[in-house]
């Protein structure tokens, strides 16, 4: 048990996550995600706080001054619904600003979002960074990013 | 489940190559992990290294033959360039899951380009060496996932 704090940051369009049962991914909503998350942090202890906004403006001030007060972010960046409206420069800066203070940030999205066209949904941009990526494991993509946060929490 | 994770060029010199890059640990160290964490889940993980592209092509074809349950492949270098890969890989119907130990997408642009990921049914990147073993951990779950998918 270690108190670490981590940060699950869900972007513009995940408050609806029925696009994703249409696709195969099973019923989910993003209450389901997020009780899930809640276990499999409790296993590690690890205390969690699970957001979603669709306002990208709240989302990257919370990211830059709200990571304070946090170890680690897993970020879903967008519902691939919502994607054209997303403006993907907003996340490079705050996470560059995450990854300089060591702490471990990893990607997630619930789809293979290359398999819907790299058109719709892009992995974010921050070169020269440590982010992780996980994409495509349904619930699961959550669930192991979890897992690898705490095993890179354990080693710093 | 039988499980085939399968490694590309250069891999075989994880620990001396550019370990900023891809850690210090090396590739039979990692394949220790992924098949003591295999035997603990009850997996029979097979743990496999080429540098040729038409070698990685014919396991992937194995793959088929013997009804392996799901395939792990970082295709290195070739991701970026192997439409063979990608056409056996299509082949391929059991969980198929694309790892890099680093993130392509934060390196070069001849990185950004993967053959692979639109073949796969998920990709895990950056998450050090360790992507193995929580790969072959989530595995018997993502397998039950991967059915309801079907």
């Amino acid at each position: 048990m270690n108190n670490n704090k981590l940060l699950i940051m869900n972007g513009p369009g995940l408050s609806d996550l029925s696009n994703f049962n249409e696709m195969g991914y099973g019923h989910l909503t993003l209450d389901i995600v997020r009780k899930k998350c809640s276990e499999t942090c409790k296993i590690f202890g690890l205390k969690m706080d699970f957001r979603q906004t669709d306002d990208e403006t709240e989302l990257s001030r919370f990211l830059i001054e709200g990571i304070e007060d946090f170890d680690a972010l897993i970020i879903n960046p967008v519902g691939h619904s919502h994607t054209s409206s997303v403006d993907f420069t907003i996340y490079s800066s705050a996470i560059k600003t995450i990854t300089r203070q060591n702490k471990p940030v990893i990607e997630v999205h619930i789809s293979n979002i290359f398999q819907q066209g790299v058109e719709n949904t892009k992995p974010i941009h921050v070169p020269k960074c440590e982010v992780g990526f996980v994409s495509g494991l349904g619930i699961h993509s959550y669930d192991l990013a979890i897992r690898a946060v705490n095993k890179k929490l354990s080693k710093n | 489940m039988n499980i085939y994770v399968i490694n590309g060029p250069n891999i075989n010199l994880l620990g001396t190559r550019e370990p900023e890059i891809y850690g210090k640990e090396t590739l039979k160290s990692i394949s220790k992990k992924c098949i003591q964490q295999g035997l603990k889940d009850g997996h029979d993980v097979k743990f496999m290294q080429s540098n040729y592209e038409g070698e990685i092509v014919e396991w992937i074809q194995n793959a088929i033959t013997e009804k392996v349950d799901a395939i792990v492949i970082n295709a290195a270098a070739y991701t970026h360039t192997s439409i063979a890969i990608h056409d056996a890989l299509k082949s391929y119907s059991g969980f198929k899951i694309e790892l890099h130990i680093s993130n392509p997408h934060l390196r070069e642009t001849f990185r950004h380009i993967s053959y692979i990921s639109s073949a796969v049914d998920a990709i895990v990147a950056g998450l050090g060496a360790d992507g193995y073993s929580h790969v072959i951990e989530l595995l018997a779950d993502l397998q039950k996932h991967y059915k309801q998918k079907k």
